[in-house]
């Protein structure tokens, strides 16, 4: 464990607009708070968080709750999704993640490394039924530590749990293979169910918190640790669009 | 560049149960499929502003249609920085426009966001539920 020793480092991005400290020393909690008047409480961290992995993992799914027929074609086919905002609490704080979804860039290294730089949390997710994509983790692993922020918390996912009867990775291979990569935890999901993905973020924000001293999160809770704007810094040789092949 | 009207004016304007004298959305901004939180009370501004958006459609409704039918919307809550929505996805660029969407079930666009102008990110009334 490094606490924080990367924080300094992370560019100062842009100073996070108008999310002030303001609000955040008295605990605004209950139904009072939400009466309170405006403005509302701020976030009290912006993290970024990348989700990595070969193609039909279900990287994107874990960041649905719905993967039905209802998405507007316009939108999402065609254009994509380029990054979510979500808000979590945890242990009194609010955090606010910039999750990236890097589907449809899978080739190793076609995926910059503008996305790694910045992250704060990088989940990489395999399918427990098919090998090959457990097979590449190495590489992404090599992305990771070419390009990703030391202090950047990992998680391994072995996702499609809802898919059992399929199942070719185990679950020790699974943990097996994070116990080898310092700081790795892991976990299991299902996407499809819904099956842990709530906890995935959640268990990544709680690590991400344990790593800093109070001291920095004191310190941190106006600043944003990383604050990026709809464009960052990304990279000219970032593939074009295209509508991306959904797994399951 | 937005030309907000003032929040003043636009409170006179806009829908009374909604904003409050300060201008402000007195309720929270909700997706209107699946509830997911995208604004607080307070957080954005009412603002008016012709954006047009295309319509929000199932999948199986469009495919060859390549026209692209929409809507040209007035009433927007306008958000000037996008960390404070609680939760919204953004799309990749259209032009230099970004749509948002929901965070969690991605129906859109909710939303409209110019790249030339990075402290306006706008969602429309009609597009969203309020509780």
């Amino acid at each position: 464990m490094e606490p924080g020793s990367g924080l300094q480092r992370r560019g100062p991005g842009f100073g996070g607009g108008g999310l002030g400290s303001a609000g955040v020393s008295p605990a605004l909690s209950g139904p009072q708070a939400r009466r309170r008047k405006q403005p509302p409480r701020p976030a009290d961290f912006k993290l970024q968080v990348i989700i990595i992995g070969s193609r039909g993992v279900g990287k994107t799914s874990l960041m649905e709750r719905f993967t039905d027929d209802t998405f507007c074609e316009a939108c999402k086919s065609t254009v994509g999704v380029d990054f979510k905002i979500k808000t979590v609490e945890l242990r009194g704080k609010k955090i606010r993640l910039q999750i990236w979804d890097t589907a449809g860039q899978e080739r190793f290294n076609s995926i910059t490394s503008a996305y790694y730089r910045s992250a704060k949390g990088i989940i990489l997710v395999y399918d427990i039924t098919k090998k090959e994509t457990f097979d590449d983790l190495p590489k992404w692993m090599k992305m990771i530590d070419k390009y990703a922020s030391e202090d950047a918390e990992l998680l391994l996912v072995g996702n499609k749990l809802d898919c059992e009867v399929d199942r070719e990775i185990s679950r020790q291979q699974g943990e097996k293979f994070a116990q080898q990569i310092t700081g790795m935890r892991f976990c299991e999901a299902s996407a499809k169910d819904n099956f842990n993905v709530d906890e995935i973020f959640l268990k990544l924000v709680d690590d991400i918190l344990k790593k800093m001293p109070l001291d920095v999160i004191r310190n941190e809770l106006s600043n944003s640790i990383l604050s990026l704007q709809p464009e960052p810094e990304i990279p000219p040789e970032l593939p074009p669009p295209r509508p991306h092949v959904r797994c399951c | 560049m937005a030309a907000p009207s003032s929040a003043m004016e636009a409170a006179a304007l806009g829908p009374e149960e909604l904003v409050c004298a300060r201008g402000r959305n007195r309720k929270a901004v909700l997706c209107q499929r699946c509830g997911s939180r995208v604004l607080l009370p307070g957080a954005a501004t009412f603002t008016r502003r012709e954006l047009f958006l295309p319509a929000m459609k199932k999948k199986t409704a469009l495919v060859a249609n390549s026209d692209l039918e929409g809507d040209v919307l007035q009433d927007h809550w306008l958000v000037e920085d996008m960390f404070s929505f609680e939760n919204v996805g953004f799309t990749k660029d259209v032009g230099n426009v970004k749509f948002l969407i929901c965070a969690d079930c991605e129906i859109g666009p909710i939303g409209w966001h110019c790249l030339d102008d990075k402290k306006s990110f706008y969602v429309a009334l009609d597009r969203v539920s309020h509780e």
